[in-house]
């Protein structure tokens, strides 16, 4: 047994302690906002956030994350009115939208570090892959949420 | 109503009312105009629904499926107009699975808004008849405005949720007044997409989210090499099945990193065709080049005498250009869920083409239609490749064999691997110029594989019109023309790639036009804006491109422009690129300046999304797309070896949409075809290079910058 704390609440998950923590999310705790894009930590469409960190949760082990405190983009606020989610409906940044939990959660970790972050600042922070090439939306929306 | 004197194309067959949930329901026949459904010989007729709620919700079912480029939107959009509602109260949700038609041909809104407007206003027209009859005088006296049915002399209204069960007992008119363009609330404007708040909160469920009390998940495993199959498998410890497809096995597990692990461990043999050895992109090209050269072409369009053109010539040029098998690469891999008893199917798929889910759920249970309900699903991109049928087979196969429901997902070194793939192309432009400089004769051959022959859909002596479409009917005036294809016999699985054949035709016909004007001394603009004296339409796209990017205006040293058009799916673009060449691996494109002429934009700012969407994705295959192929064996197998660009090597893009009130044309390709000639056009400018086979960083992996 495994004791994740996961978007606030707490979960003991009887799986092996190798297994990837997305598919924990995804398959047994049911919260598919977070991706499955390549499985090799190259996409980011898996990140979550980690005790305020941002990993690729598909290659990250589960057992790593014991403890700790992981949020998803369904955690991100009660209401998906977080200063990143109203941005990006405003700016209509997603396509197929498969992409964006990975790149809210990634920008949520960077407006952390860095509240008002330059252009290069985001591109150097964003490099989790999008395929519709929503990239100049999401980065005005990324601008507008450090506006607030 | 101020509207009522535009006729309308469509006419309403048929309706369907279901008065049993209190709400009124309309559905409608009309034809269906999908070229994919016309290559496979389907002649559907597809329906389109409305449903008003007796809580006022109004529900637009979309036959259409929603994979990104804002079909759903786009189509509730052009509903709410006619109905006079609030779009705030609009929802948009897949139709059943036999009214759907297929997603391609960039077709959802230029093929289907019409006759969705006319059932949309036919219902508005219903609630006024309805409120009339309940206030027992003419509908002339009525008139409808968000959501309700106004009484002019006693101002007086009805909801539509309280007209709906006796709206549903009124004629269907045949032809209900449209709303005049000049009227316009919706139409045009840029909505806020319905979709868009649930990517954003984690709430939206694609196909690969599909979670079904107590199911199981699979993995899948195909053979290496085409054309191979199963010979032997063996059953593994610790795994609920291991189930043969044929040409690929899956296992089923508890999860589906669990079912991943079994997959790969299970004990697996395979038939490998001695033909598989011939399945090699290296020969492939070898072999197209020899039928450029001798090859039996057949003549897909001829104008003038060509022959003479070249006879009379003051110069001629050649131009041979190479363009690559390219994948998919769907952000979403392949995913299908499927719950299966005795007498009944559910499936949910991220499919652009539910109908043909039905009938491959009918073909391998031979259930009865009614029998089987296919839930369309929010797809993390199509790009063409969920039309197929392949992991929707695979899917139901598994399902037959365990006793719960199951949902089968792709890995992505499985979905990169065994994609129907963008053909290869090998494609000759000869051109014969006059003393002045002025094409009197184009002869464009192409070589490439039929993906219309290789279903079965066309004879072998029939030009694949999907092969050479964007190296016919340009709108440019050549004084005689010829365009000849040869289809190769390649048995890759090819597909439809986002743009099909256009992302392949555009970059020759535009790369070669450069390398005309190179070659005559003229601007490149000027030489287009010459062919096209003509077509007045087409010449304003290319000038709105030109001037948006500041054509002929002083760039940044080291930077150099290069533009290229395309008319695709009946939408006009020009694109202008401005780039750099900072590395020897790399070009770096700076600004796109893009034009579109769609005629009406229903959402411009969606289809700026589309235009940039397609800029982008053909801009990343430009740079690194390719699939190789030895022994029938794909050399990609990840975003690491099939390269996207990234934010940092994005270029910023402006487009300008042409609001030209033509017929409205398709969205989700047309970007996609003048990027890649764009681009190679202001490479050549800058470095003299020209580039005639793409990609231009071929094997690129994504740590090589």
């Amino acid at each position: 047994m495994i004791t994740l704390i996961v978007n606030g609440k707490n979960y003991s998950v009887n799986v092996d302690s190798g297994t990837p923590l997305l598919w924990v999310l995804r398959d047994i705790l049911q919260l598919t906002g977070t991706k499955y894009g390549c499985g090799i930590e190259i996409c980011g469409a898996c990140t979550v956030l980690v005790n305020g960190s941002a990993h690729k949760s598909c290659d990250m082990d589960v057992g790593e994350v014991a403890g700790k405190k992981v949020v998803t983009i369904e955690g991100l606020s009660p209401d998906g009115t977080h200063p990143l989610q109203k941005a990006w409906i405003d700016q209509q940044v997603p396509q197929c939208g498969y992409c964006q939990s990975g790149m809210i959660m990634k920008a949520a970790e960077l407006l952390a570090k860095k509240p008002n972050p330059t252009d290069s600042d985001i591109d150097g922070a964003m490099s989790n892959i999008c395929v519709c090439g929503t990239y100049q939306r999401i980065r005005a929306a990324i601008h507008q949420a450090a506006k607030g | 109503m101020s509207s009522r004197k535009i006729a309308p194309p469509s006419k309403i067959d048929r309706r369907e009312f279901l008065t049993a949930t209190g709400g009124l329901l309309l559905a409608f026949t009309l034809d269906s105009g999908n070229r994919a459904a016309q290559a496979a010989g389907i002649t559907s007729t597809v329906n389109a629904w409305i449903r008003i709620g007796t809580d006022e919700s109004i529900t637009v079912l979309i036959g259409g499926s929603e994979m990104g480029q804002g079909a759903y939107s786009g189509l509730a959009q052009v509903a709410a107009e006619e109905l006079m509602v609030d779009w705030a109260k609009v929802h948009a949700a897949p139709a059943p699975a036999a009214q759907s038609w297929v997603t391609g041909g960039s077709s959802n809104i230029s093929g289907h808004a019409q006759p969705l407007r006319v059932a949309a206003a036919a219902v508005r027209e219903m609630l006024i008849a309805a409120a009339a009859k309940t206030w027992k005088i003419s509908p002339d006296l009525c008139s409808a405005a968000n959501g309700k049915v106004l009484n002019t002399v006693t101002n007086a209204s009805l909801t539509y949720g309280s007209l709906a069960a006796l709206a549903s007992t009124m004629p269907v008119p045949a032809n209900p007044p449209l709303t005049p363009a000049s009227s316009y609330r919706l139409i045009g404007t840029p909505v806020k997409r319905l979709d868009i708040p649930g990517k954003t909160n984690g709430s939206a469920i694609y196909g690969i989210d599909v979670t079904l009390p107590g199911m199981l998940f699979a993995a899948v495993k195909h053979c290496p090499s085409i054309g191979g199959t199963v010979k032997t498998v063996t059953t593994r410890t610790g795994t609920r099945a291991v189930v043969n497809l044929g040409n690929a096995i899956a296992a089923v597990s508890d999860s589906t990193s669990s079912a991943r692990e079994a997959v790969n461990g299970v004990n697996v043999t395979w038939n490998i065709p001695s033909s598989a050895a011939g399945v090699d992109s290296t020969l492939y090209l070898q072999q197209a080049q020899q039928m450029m050269l001798y090859g039996n072409p057949l003549t897909a369009e001829a104008i003038g005498d060509v022959s003479g053109a070249f006879l009379s010539a003051a110069k001629t040029l050649e131009m041979t250009y190479t363009l690559p098998y390219l994948a998919h690469a769907c952000m979403e891999v392949l995913s299908c869920t499927v719950s299966l008893t005795a007498n009944s199917c559910d499936i949910w798929a991220p499919t652009q083409a539910p109908s043909w889910v039905l009938g491959t759920v009918m073909s391998l249970t031979n259930l009865p239609a009614s029998s089987i309900n296919v839930h369309p699903t929010l797809m993390g991109g199509g790009l063409g490749r969920k039309i197929e049928q392949d992991y929707i087979a695979q899917a139901v196969q598994v399902a037959k064999a365990v006793s719960k429901p199951v949902k089968l997902t792709w890995s992505r070194e499985e979905d990169m691997a065994n994609d129907q793939y963008r053909p290869f192309a090998l494609a000759r432009v000869k051109a014969a110029l006059d003393s002045k400089g002025n094409i009197i004769g184009w002869a464009n051959r192409i070589v490439s594989p039929s993906i219309l022959y290789q279903r079965g859909w066309i004879p072998d002596n029939v030009v694949d019109t999907q092969s050479t479409e964007g190296a016919t009917g340009l709108p440019y005036n050549f004084g005689s023309r010829i365009v000849e294809y040869i289809r190769h016999p390649g048995t890759v699985p090819v597909g439809f790639w986002r743009s099909v054949g256009h992302s392949i035709n555009t970059f020759v016909v535009e790369s070669a036009l450069d390398e005309i004007a190179l070659a005559t001394n003229t601007d490149p603009l000027t030489l287009r804006q010459r062919l096209l004296v003509n077509d007045m339409r087409s010449l304003n796209v290319l000038n709105q491109a030109a001037s948006l990017a500041g054509w002929g205006t002083p760039l940044t040293k080291g930077h150099a422009r290069g533009i290229a058009f395309a008319a695709s799916f009946g939408s006009i673009v020009a694109e202008a690129a401005e780039v750099s060449h900072p590395s020897s691996s790399t070009i770096r494109v700076h600004k796109v300046a893009c034009a579109i002429d769609c005629g009406t934009a229903i959402n411009p700012d969606s289809v700026e999304a589309q235009m940039q969407g397609g800029i982008f994705h053909g801009l990343s295959a430009a740079m690194w797309g390719e699939v190789k192929f030895t022994n029938g064996t794909a050399n990609v197998r990840n975003f690491s070896n099939y390269r996207v660009l990234l934010m940092r090597e994005a270029p910023v893009i402006s487009v300008k949409i042409i609001q030209s009130g033509a017929p409205i044309g398709g969205a989700g390709e047309p970007g996609v075809p003048p990027i890649a000639p764009a681009v190679a056009n202001a490479y050549a400018k800058l470095t003299g290079t020209r580039v005639r086979t793409l990609p231009f960083f071929p094997g690129s992996h994504m740590s090589d910058d």
